[in-house]
């Protein structure tokens, strides 16, 4: 009886020692993980088309872009087309919020002059096929027209953006851009409206290069003669985004492109493009 | 009820628990955690011909633990930053930070894990620590020593400050070429948090 009793104190000590030593560290991991924004593409563009992302709110971002006129098959005499002329385009964003991006943007062709916001609208976290789903929207004005125009209305344009982009394995992106186009050619006598279907594609190789395409055909409405392709290499360093293309298309501001191409993409009639981006904070 | 076990020895059984449960003899030591209400901070910082880049976060969590006298005693300490939390006050750099250097998908938290080895009285509650630690960031682990100063700022808390030079590349963190000029291969970690007693 007493030998059961002893045996009994001691594993009751025996316990609680044990149980004390384990129970030294109370501290538990506290702090939770911080949310961040889904990040697909690195770049707010492709080559013409727009992509979902949108900057840090207090962001500028500058742009300035050229399509040089001649195609690189007229070969050295015009130096591959080099030497011009060149549709440029330069334009300054801003990121009004985190999710809200306006720029202000002017090409020499016609002397447009586009304002246009950007809104990202959906963040879908998925593991395998990550979504963000955003709109663009914007208008511009013609304001140095080489042509008779029916009214100064009519140097008017406006356009409106879906952007559908996902990033597989974060190598692959994939975008789906349905565009709308109200007044695509100004010089008609009555007013034509396009839809496109916006298509990009990037492949990042490294943390410096990657290698990006898109198709943009008109799948409805006014076509100005052929539909839109690019191809090209992107170079992002810290805080610079280096893209150079070969396109059909030589319009740069969206309510130029979005019309289509007076050159044929599958007859080679290709010209070099680069666009430079550079984000700035003050 | 068997009849071995009279009520005697239950009640003898129990004050003994009792007995050996409420002196803190052997087992208990004191913890101090982040206190997550102060102000804490986790810089880095790289100076660069072409610029200085400051990363900070207020995401540092763990303890500091001693079983004695001094903090020497039984010392052993955890504290680990959430790397996602570090910001460089550009976004896009954050990201580039993110994904191509730190590489946080995999290695999300940085930590220190070690013990107090020498503490000298500086002043009055003020001791410089000398710790020997394994510091463990971008999957890689280091065994180092280093100092810092423990301040006591209250009844039951205490300030750390530690100064530390960490080398890239010793946690296989690379720099490409084009960023050379703009990041320098050795960061200054500047540590500054607080800690509160945990009362158990």
């Amino acid at each position: 009886m007493r030998i059961l009793n002893s045996k009994a104190i001691v594993l009751v000590l025996f316990a609680i020692s044990a149980f004390s030593v384990s129970a030294q560290i109370s501290w538990k991991p506290q702090e939770a993980p911080v949310e961040l924004p889904l990040q697909l593409f690195h770049s707010p563009q492709s080559l013409n088309l727009p992509t979902a992302e949108t900057l840090q709110k207090g962001d500028f971002e500058f742009e300035i872009s050229h399509r040089f006129l001649p195609p690189v098959k007229n070969g050295s005499k015009d130096l591959y087309g080099l030497d011009g002329p060149v549709n440029m385009r330069f334009a300054l964003g801003y990121a009004v919020t985190d999710n809200f991006v306006v720029t202000l943007g002017r090409s020499n062709a016609d002397d447009n002059v586009e304002l246009k916001g950007k809104y990202k609208l959906l963040q879908l976290k998925e593991s395998f096929l990550p979504m963000l789903v955003g709109v663009q929207a914007g208008i511009a004005r013609n304001t140095q027209t080489f042509g008779q125009v029916a009214s100064t209305g009519r140097t008017y344009q406006y356009f409106a953006q879906l952007i559908f982009n996902t990033l597989i394995e974060k190598k692959f992106g994939f975008g789906i851009v349905p565009s709308y186009l109200y007044n695509s050619n100004i010089y008609k006598t009555d007013v034509q409206s396009s839809f496109t279907l916006g298509l990009n594609a990037q492949y990042y190789i490294s943390t410096l290069v990657s290698v990006l395409a898109e198709f943009n055909p008109t799948v409805n409405g006014y076509l100005n003669r052929y539909n839109s392709a690019a191809f090209g290499v992107e170079l992002e360093t810290g805080g610079h985004f280096f893209k150079l293309m070969l396109t059909n298309n030589a319009a740069l501001n969206s309510t130029q492109y979005l019309a289509g191409s007076d050159k044929s993409f599958s007859s080679s009639d290709w010209r070099l493009g680069f666009n430079i981006t550079r984000l700035l904070k003050f | 009820m068997p009849k071995t076990i009279n009520d005697g020895d239950v009640i003898k059984t129990l004050i003994l628990v009792f007995l050996f449960s409420c002196f803190p003899l052997f087992a208990q030591g004191v913890e101090f955690d982040v206190n997550h209400s102060a102000k804490n901070s986790v810089i880095f910082d790289s100076e660069a011909p072409f610029g200085t880049v400051e990363g900070t976060t207020d995401k540092i969590d763990g303890y500091l633990y001693w079983n004695g006298a001094s903090v020497t005693d039984n010392s052993s300490f955890y504290f680990q930053v959430d790397l996602d939390a570090l910001d460089t006050g550009i976004g896009l750099r954050n990201r580039h930070m993110r994904e191509n250097y730190l590489q946080t998908d995999k290695f999300r938290y940085a930590s220190l894990k070690g013990k107090i080895v020498k503490a000298t009285q500086l002043s009055s509650g003020v001791f410089k620590v000398d710790v020997q630690a394994e510091m463990f960031i971008h999957g890689v682990t280091q065994n180092i020593s280093l100092s810092g100063t423990l301040s006591k700022t209250g009844e039951k808390t205490y300030n750390i400050k530690s100064d530390y030079s960490v080398k890239l590349s010793s946690y296989n963190i690379e720099i490409p070429n084009f960023m050379m000029m703009k990041l320098n291969e050795v960061v200054q970690l500047h540590l500054n948090f607080n800690l509160q007693q945990v009362i158990k």
